[in-house]
């Protein structure tokens, strides 16, 4: 018989790098997963990933045992990575401290299209842009 | 005891993928998306909640939320892993090795050694599979009178299984706070605290050389960083057991190791987790 599932969670936090802090152990814990093999298992699992930042979604079962699956990065960590930055701008409108193409816009778009609430390919292209113009990154025609 | 900062952030809409990306920019440590809110976290306790409130508004001055609210709470550290620890039983890793947290009773055959391990937030139970196969290593390679090196020791399980199976005497070494002191806290409970010498931080701070048996059940990347480290810290013909390991990983492992002059003894498997073992 399938095992019931009693919850889900969902974290962000660098590949390779989970610890028993929060967020991981306040989420975790009250659920009553065992967070260190939380820990180990995404480390193993996402250790090649280079630190970024990686949204996983926990499934919980009665049994306290879990399992989970990796999604993709959040729009403003895709667009920095597009637009080879570190970081975005404290002063996005006066300073500009990257620029990404339309089409890597629409590639990002794209790809986040399950997790943004979104009604259509353009719609999710124009959250895209105002994020990047957000972070001072400009959007190239 | 640590101290986090907890940011509550809800919006209209809400539209946790564009939030939390931004948030990302400042210096946290992760987020737990909830239902109708995301909470974020940072232990940097100079971050301020106008310095979030800021980077909320670029995204309300471009349109993509019309409100938000965000506010600020301050965490302290605790053993999260309560709920869970409760639910711990006894562990039968081997004929010849137990495992019990205190709470629970067992009565050990002839010839049995119970290992009494209280986790709390440190890794290493005997319930996983990495620690399982260090143990069925440990049982097998483990030489009399050895001197051994336990690097990322956790819960010092694998430290003190060593002295346990006859090791002369073993340094534990952990970067973690929980480990240190639940590592010393496990070597009382099972009255070896006189040969497990239990620290605090990486194998670059061992200044001791000529180990018989080196352990580590880390991680792939950072077994690779620190071969040479072990590599120095083995006496000829010396051992050493790397876990944490997936399938995956054995290749690059071996090259690695291979690499240093280590020959390869042994991959020992508890899918989808393997062991290896290399002599100097």
């Amino acid at each position: 018989m399938a095992k019931k599932i009693t919850g889900y969670v969902k974290l962000q936090i660098p590949a390779g790098k989970a610890n028993p802090s929060p967020p991981v152990g306040p989420a975790l814990g009250q659920k009553g997963v065992n967070i260190m093999e939380f820990c180990k298992q995404f480390n193993a699992r996402t250790n090649d990933k280079d630190g970024i930042i990686t949204p996983v979604m926990i499934t919980v079962y009665s049994d306290k045992s879990f399992t989970f699956i990796i999604k993709t990065p959040p729009a403003a960590v895709l667009l920095k990575k597009a637009a080879k930055t570190e970081k975005g701008s404290a002063e996005p409108h006066r300073n500009k401290v990257a620029k990404v193409s339309q089409s890597q816009v629409k590639e990002i778009a794209q790809a986040k299209m399950p997790d943004l609430n979104a009604f259509d390919i353009e719609h999710a292209m124009s959250m895209i842009a105002g994020t990047a113009r957000s972070m001072g990154i400009t959007v190239e025609d | 005891m640590k101290k986090y900062k907890e940011f509550l952030i809800t919006s209209d809409p809400f539209n946790p993928d564009l939030i939390s990306g931004v948030m990302w920019e400042s210096n946290i440590s992760g987020i737990n998306e909830e239902v109708n809110c995301i909470k974020v976290f940072s232990d940097d306790l100079s971050l301020s909640l106008e310095e979030l409130k800021a980077r909320l508004q670029k995204l309300k001055n471009e349109s993509l939320l019309r409100n938000f609210t965000i506010e600020e709470n301050i965490l302290e550290n605790r053993n999260w892993n309560k709920e869970w620890e409760e639910s711990i039983n006894v562990i039968e890793v081997s004929d010849k090795i137990v495992i019990k947290p205190t709470f629970r009773e067992y009565n050990p055959k002839p010839g049995q050694i119970v290992l009494i391990i209280d986790p709390k937030m440190s890794f290493g139970t005997g319930e996983h599979q990495t620690t399982r196969l260090v143990l069925l290593l440990l049982d097998k390679y483990m030489l009399k009178g050895a001197r051994v090196l336990d690097v990322g020791s956790g819960t010092g399980i694998l430290a003190i299984a060593s002295v346990k199976l006859g090791a002369r005497n073993a340094v534990a070494i952990d970067i973690d706070e929980w480990c240190y002191g639940n590592a010393i806290e496990n070597s009382a409970l099972n009255d070896v605290n006189n040969s497990v010498d239990i620290r605090r931080g990486e194998i670059k701070d061992i200044n001791e050389t000529g180990f018989d048996l080196v352990l580590a059940n880390i991680q792939k990347n950072i077994l690779i960083e620190i071969a040479e480290e072990i590599y120095t810290r083995l006496k000829p013909g010396g051992l050493v057991i790397l876990s944490g390991l997936l399938n995956d990983d054995e290749a690059e492992i071996k090259y690695h190791y291979k690499g240093l002059g280590l020959s390869f003894l042994e991959t020992k498997i508890l899918e989808p987790w393997i062991a290896l073992v290399f002599q100097k």
